[in-house]
């Protein structure tokens, strides 16, 4: 008996969900018409909830869209265009995302999203805990002005979606919702409201002043934003949002998000809970009232926020305004990088309020720190019979292990080839930063320079570069993953798909620009695409390589579901096992390869490699490249098959 | 130890992409609901950590909640020295989030081990099971094997019942108070393929479990 998925029903109740899931109920009960977005942790499981739910409940599809964009700039501005039909549309995007939307969002916000509502949702990384890099994006909202509300729960995710919408199209403006991977992904109980149906249709209405932000009409949205932004400032107080926790210490906390939850533990944990508390709601902008009465009260207030210190240097300016004698601490003790916890707030109060923390949390601390150099690492990498750790193989045999070579990597699995021991990228930088930096670098030096990008990051921004490198006919090989997936963010049935099925081709659009050196190589024929890098690297000017393989992870569900189907058919399938025997230790396909399916092992008293048969899916490249022939084959029903082993 | 219905349950849970971390965990935390449990926050890992990474998820909750806000659970994740059970599908995956263990943890351990991509290549060293489990004792004396892969494989021809046997044993440790085996049974039902094998494996891992906490207390005294 299956249950109905509760995060779509349209019942009163009280459901656990993860912020994400919290976020695309409010979306649902605020009646959102439109979402566009590019993948990206933590924001790519908002999508799959909306596809999910169109899945599901089809009829939904006249009233609501959802779109996988091409990139996060493109995103932004197609729900602009939605919201000015008059629609509300969410467009989430991951921290770094919001570099690249920033341009269009920019304008947007100046415009206002009227007679529509727009809401961006911004995932943020403190810790990057998966990202590849770290940054407090939060300064935007000064920047362009973005009202920006800091959930804590699943429930304030719902709650306040509901309200950025709301607020939204009351004040013309773009609300932000910011979560952190921490916020996104923790699952807490929801009290679930009534589903409003989106906009089937709306419509544009001609007002040149308001979506033409050139002069002299620039200057007078800026003025018209200012506006807007002071009319919400006053607001505040009446949506309730700001909440404090009253105590007669002379030292107060203002926080958000989630430092606000490690704070209330870690103040409990001191036996502190006579410390005052504002916890906000919006950090952007801030009520002067609100601020000032917490602090008149008050001889110290200590800011617990991640990453720079943000709210720190407002608060700061509101008391020097007011002139307010009260200290403003928090950096001073807190750390302005990585993600806070529990443990790390106490250890800083306990300095701020001459405390001594817990006992049991500081053995645990020492005790750790005593024996951790013991645990082996576990780092990301490629899945078993990856295309991409094949092709990375190949460099390092054609490069004699990077010999005065130089690897560009981006974003994408491939980001993982840093990681010991292919140790395959030597920089990264952002999407497409790879090939661009490439281009560079090829001239001022003679080293080879090889730059790795794959198909989703290709049709995001690596299209232009790429241009630019045959423009300039760069010295430099590109390697293209054609792997027909955006892999890294989970497989999303993207617009990728959509051209892939189309009959799209990388080739044709390397044939039509003028790649003037291309070849289109499969990395499960490991010897012959070394050969083909080889003879790129004695090439001068832009080479490129295609290799064409689908992400071995998604062929291999596709392949074992195929099995499943025809075994119940009871057909007589042909199956292909790879073992090894007379292994040499010759440490080729654990570290050039570095396959996880290959694990050392005793056999007989001798050390050998084995193939773990749980985890193998029969790739056949470490059978291709062992050098001394200790890997071999067996094909099972070879000669009475029904179905052969290729065309499952 | 006996819990209070207003302490906050701390458990972590810890192994590899692709062991069911986040599956077990959210049994636990489904289970809870239908329990009556007040206040249940947990996180789970996402992203990176799919990739044959080492990944972690902490569930937390709280049966019934002080009037007093100040006093309940408000973060999703777990204080360091403050996980009341450890439930970990790889064995050195128990080190590595070793932190938030003390004295009162009880670490439960399937003994199969996962060698990442750096031992295979012997470029670095995995550590002997009598090892882990003598550093896990600097944090506890209750820390319990269970080779959990071995008889999934052994009883059902698969490694993916897993996570059950190891959810099992935990339940047969009672560090998940206020949980009955009928909430997990009817959560099961509801949300996993094949439930009656599932239902099965659970039960075999009580079974298997209570063995061998009632050999390691026959063996303390």
């Amino acid at each position: 008996m299956q249950v109905k998925d509760a995060r779509f029903i349209d019942e009163e109740g009280k459901v656990l969900m993860l912020g994400n899931e919290a976020i695309v109920r409010g979306c649902l009960e605020a009646g959102v018409s439109f979402a566009a977005q590019y993948p990206g942790t933590p924001t790519s499981d908002i999508g799959e909830t909306f596809q999910r739910l169109l899945r599901e409940q089809p009829e939904l599809n006249d009233f609501f869209v959802h779109h996988w964009a091409i990139n996060e700039a493109v995103a932004a501005s197609e729900c602009a265009g939605a919201a000015w039909t008059g629609c509300k549309v969410l467009n989430p995007m991951k921290h770094v995302g919001l570099n690249v939307a920033s341009d269009a969002l920019s304008v947007i916000a100046l415009n206002g999203p009227n007679p529509g509502a727009m809401v961006i949702l911004i995932g943020s990384d403190p810790g990057s805990l998966g990202s590849h890099q770290e940054q407090n994006e939060r300064f935007y909202t000064w920047m362009f002005h973005l009202p920006c509300f800091e959930p804590h729960t699943p429930q304030e995710c719902k709650e306040w979606v509901k309200l950025a919408f709301e607020l939204s199209e009351k004040y013309d403006t773009i609300f932000e919702i910011r979560t952190s991977t921490r916020s996104a992904h923790s699952r807490g109980y929801v009290e679930l409201g009534k589903l409003v149906k989106g906009k089937a249709k709306g419509k544009f209405i001609r007002n040149i002043p308001k979506y033409n932000s050139l002069p002299p009409h620039a200057i007078n949205n800026h003025i018209r934003l200012y506006e807007r932004i002071e009319k919400i400032r006053e607001i505040i107080p009446q949506l309730k949002i700001n909440v404090i926790f009253p105590g007669g210490n002379k030292i107060g906390v203002i926080t958000s998000g989630m430092p606000f939850g490690y704070t209330m533990e870690a103040l409990n944990q001191l036996g502190l809970n006579d410390v005052p508390i504002l916890k906000l709601g919006l950090i952007y902008p801030l009520n002067y009232k609100e601020i000032t009465d917490f602090l008149q009260k008050l001889e110290k207030v200590v800011i617990i926020e991640e990453l720079e210190p943000f709210l720190e240097v407002k608060i700061a300016e509101i008391a020097h305004n007011h002139k307010l004698d009260v200290e403003i601490i928090g950096e001073k003790y807190f750390p302005k990088y990585n993600e806070y916890s529990t443990g790390l707030v106490a250890t800083c109060l306990a300095k701020i309020f001459n405390k001594k923390p817990k006992e049991q949390m500081s053995k645990a601390i020492d005790y750790f720190n005593s024996y951790k150099e013991i645990i082996p690492s576990r780092f990301p990498t490629f899945c078993a019979g990856c295309p991409e750790r094949a092709t990375l193989y190949s460099i390092l045999k054609a490069t004699n292990q990077l010999e005065n070579t130089v690897i560009c990597g981006d974003i994408g699995c491939y980001v993982m080839s840093f990681f010991p021991p292919q140790e395959c990228s030597d920089l990264i930088i952002c999407m497409s930063g790879g090939i661009s930096a490439a281009i560079g670098m090829s001239t001022k030096t003679d080293q080879k320079v090889v730059a790795l990008i794959g198909d989703s990051t290709f049709f995001h921004t690596g299209m232009p570069p790429l241009a630019e490198a045959v423009g300039y006919n760069s010295n430099v090989l590109l390697i293209i993953f054609e792997n027909s997936w955006t892999a890294m963010t989970g497989h999303q049935n993207d617009v990728l798909r959509y051209l892939i099925n189309q009959g799209f081709s990388i080739e044709k659009i390397c044939k039509a620009i003028g790649v003037p050196w291309l070849k289109v190589e499969d990395s499960y024929n490991p010897k012959k695409l070394t050969r083909t890098i080889e003879q790129a690297l004695e090439t001068y000017g832009l080479k490129v390589i295609i290799i064409k393989r689908e992400c071995a992870l998604q062929a291999h569900r596709w392949r074992m579901n195929q099995i499943r189907a025809l075994k119940e058919q009871d057909k007589k399938i042909q199956e292909v096992e790879y073992f090894i025997h007379g292994c040499q230790m010759c440490y080729d396909c654990a570290r050039v390869l570095s396959c996880p399916a290959i694990r050392r092992t005793e056999i007989d008293g001798f050390e050998s490699m084995q193939i773990d048969q749980d985890r193998c899916i029969k790739c056949g490249v470490c059978y291709e490249i062992c050098p001394n022939g200790a890997i071999h084959k067996t094909i099972f029903n070879a000669l009475d098959t029904e179905v052969g082993w290729r065309e499952i | 130890m006996s819990f209070k219905e207003t302490d906050v349950i701390n458990i972590v849970i810890a192994g590899t992409a692709g062991q069911g971390v986040i599956t077990l965990k959210r049994l636990i935390e489904f289970a809870a609901q239908k329990a009556g449990i007040k206040r249940a926050f947990g996180s789970e890992m996402h992203g990176l950590a799919q990739r044959e990474g080492a990944i972690t998820s902490h569930t937390r909750y709280q049966k019934e909640i002080f009037e007093e806000e100040r006093k309940n659970l408000h973060s999703p994740l777990i204080c360091y020295g403050d996980a009341d059970l450890y439930i970990c599908f790889e064995p050195v995956e128990a080190l590595r989030r070793g932190i938030f263990a003390s004295n009162k943890t009880t670490f439960v351990l399937n003994s199969w081990t996962i060698p990442g991509v750096m031992i295979t290549a012997n470029l670095e060293e995995y550590p002997s099971l009598d090892k882990i489990m003598e550093t896990l004792n600097g944090y506890s004396d209750e820390v319990y094997f269970i080779n959990a892969t071995e008889i999934s494989i052994e009883r059902f021809g698969q490694s993916q019942q897993v996570n059950l046997i190891m959810l099992g044993f935990a339940v047969a440790t009672r560090k998940l108070p206020f949980i009955e085996l009928g909430h997990y049974e009817e959560v099961i039902k509801e949300r996993l393929r094949d439930p009656d094998l599932n239902i099965e494996a659970l039960h075999l891992g009580i079974k298997e479990g209570s063995k061998i906490l009632k050999n390691s207390l026959k063996s303390k005294v």
